[in-house]
């Protein structure tokens, strides 16, 4: 059993980096439209990450991008019902949806896109953990091969893959924010 | 043991590196489930770290773990590799462990009704152009309608409930007789005995019990329109597992649709004047033409059928 949950989690979150995070952006992109503060935005899209963890049949879905809009959107909903924030009658006015094509071609440019753009965040990374992401990312090799290539124990490599996980997400948030430049120039002068 | 980190941030990448070296002994599984279920925001957090993990390396096919489930639809255009119940021979000879964790898929044509034993002991019968996907666990039956319509006989076993998803609509069952039915914009859940409890994952927390005889659909705006039916008409609409369709009142332009839903050969109601006429009767669903002739008969009407691939009704010019 504990092996199946495994499984379906490699599974679903394969099913993610295709089918929706290419388009968390432009999902972002409706946020910010709206008037809704990134740090609002990252709390609903989390949230709804947290709604899609708990659906069985995910695979089942027939548009995965619009049915991850529409989770984060009635999130959106719930929470301006609560008196907080902004009024219902700004919702309202919202309007309602982004168009997703189910164009193959143009869901495949914004899988590159994204995965050029992750590729991209792997050049950031300190030296000794960018060779070790690149072995493992790129060249495709285990923990374990790298771990007897470069003649270290398993762990110093997983702790690597550790940090680099920590700093590729970390990378790949503040690049979602587009709005965010002056922060990221702050946090480079700041040590 | 505990791992003290941070934050949750950290404990989330952690458990990625640790799944990403591959050998993850069983207690660490145990304990990385424990840590899944200490805060309902672990999952979605390490989902997404995951996914963003994983896109590093999708060149394509690369990463997916070894037998990659379908991620889209073409699965469903391929007919089943074998009769259902052939399926369920094989699984019993033996196969059974293989088949257990693994899906199967279904799928009807067009006008083909088909009844599928289920390794579990339960059956369900398919209606036209549906598709199905069933996956036996250990602790759970999960069947995904992934369109279509379907009618489960659910053997009981209050270990393993049976849950149907289709849509935004959950169904769950343990020992009971249910269909679940996905419209353009909806899905339809009927009881024909027993009692199931249907929900939408937006709102795992607002459930609906259902006995014999109710009905529910649900659209995809997530509202519910709750029903209650008579159990004879839950029986009519039904009748396709008889290969029949029952009508009691329903109009020409919905028994219309009703029949063009297992045929080629469409009907076609050319006079909006005469779409909302009621209909009684019990036909028989590959049989456009007999239906044809008998409405002609009653309702006044005039059929051509001068295009093989349409059967024409309107109203008799005087």
């Amino acid at each position: 059993m504990a092996n199946t949950e495994l499984e379906r989690h490699l599974r679903m979150s394969l099913w993610v980096a295709k089918e929706i995070l290419p388009h968390e952006s432009r999902i972002r992109g409706w946020f910010r439209r709206n008037r809704i503060s990134p740090e609002d935005t990252d709390e609903l899209l989390q949230e709804a990450y947290c709604r899609l963890a708990t659906i069985d049949a995910f695979e089942a879905i027939a548009s995965p991008p619009a049915y991850f809009f529409s989770i984060a959107r009635n999130l959106l909903a719930k929470k301006l019902r609560r008196p907080q924030v902004v009024s219902i009658e700004s919702f309202s006015e919202i309007d309602s949806t982004i168009q997703f094509d189910n164009d193959d071609m143009e869901d495949a440019a914004h899988l590159r896109h994204a995965s050029a753009k992750l590729r991209g965040l792997i050049a950031g990374l300190p030296d000794r953990c960018r060779r070790i992401v690149e072995l493992r990312k790129i060249e495709g090799w285990s923990q374990k091969e790298i771990a007897s290539h470069l003649g270290i124990t398993e762990k110093a490599v997983e702790k690597q893959v550790w940090l680099g996980v920590r700093a590729i997400r970390e990378a790949w948030e503040r690049k979602a924010r587009p709005g965010n430049m002056a922060a990221e120039r702050l946090e480079r002068v700041v040590p | 043991m505990s791992m003290a980190f941070e934050n949750s941030d950290d404990a989330v990448a952690y458990w990625v590196a640790r799944i990403d070296a591959g050998d993850l002994t069983p207690e660490e599984t145990a304990r990385w489930q424990m840590w899944l279920d200490e805060d309902p925001s672990h999952r979605g957090k390490l989902l997404r770290t995951q996914a963003i993990w994983m896109s590093l390396s999708q060149t394509e096919d690369q990463a997916a773990p070894e037998d990659e489930a379908p991620v889209r639809a073409p699965l469903w255009q391929r007919r089943s590799f074998l009769g259902g119940a052939a399926a369920a021979g094989l699984a019993a000879v033996g196969g059974a462990y293989f088949l257990l964790d693994r899906d199967q898929t279904f799928s009807t044509r067009k006008g083909e009704v088909r009844r599928v034993p289920l390794i579990d002991g339960s059956a369900m019968t398919m209606n036209s152009d549906t598709g199905v996907s069933v996956r036996m666990e250990r602790n759970r039956r999960m069947v995904s309608l992934a369109r279509g319509e379907a009618w489960f006989e659910v053997a009981k076993d209050p270990a393993r409930p049976f849950v149907v998803n289709a849509g935004n609509m959950v169904t769950r069952a343990v020992g009971t007789a249910f269909s679940v039915r996905r419209h353009e914009n909806a899905v339809e859940v009927m009881v024909t005995e027993g009692v199931v409890e249907t929900w939408s994952p937006d709102r795992a927390d607002q459930r609906l019990r259902l006995k014999a005889g109710q009905r529910v659909v649900a659209t995809d705006s997530a509202i519910i329109h709750y029903r209650p039916s008579q159990s004879e008409q839950v029986e009519r609409a039904l009748a396709w597992r008889t290969g029949e369709i029952d009508l009691a009142g329903n109009t020409l332009a919905d028994a219309a649709e009703e029949f063009n839903r297992y045929n080629t050969r469409q009907l076609l109601i050319a006079d909006p004047e005469i779409s909302g006429e009621q209909i009684a009767g019990v036909f028989r669903m590959n049989d456009p033409m007999g239906f044809a002739e008998a409405v002609k008969a009653s309702l006044d009407l005039k059929v051509d059928i001068s295009d093989p691939t349409v059967i024409r009704l309107e109203r008799k010019t005087r």
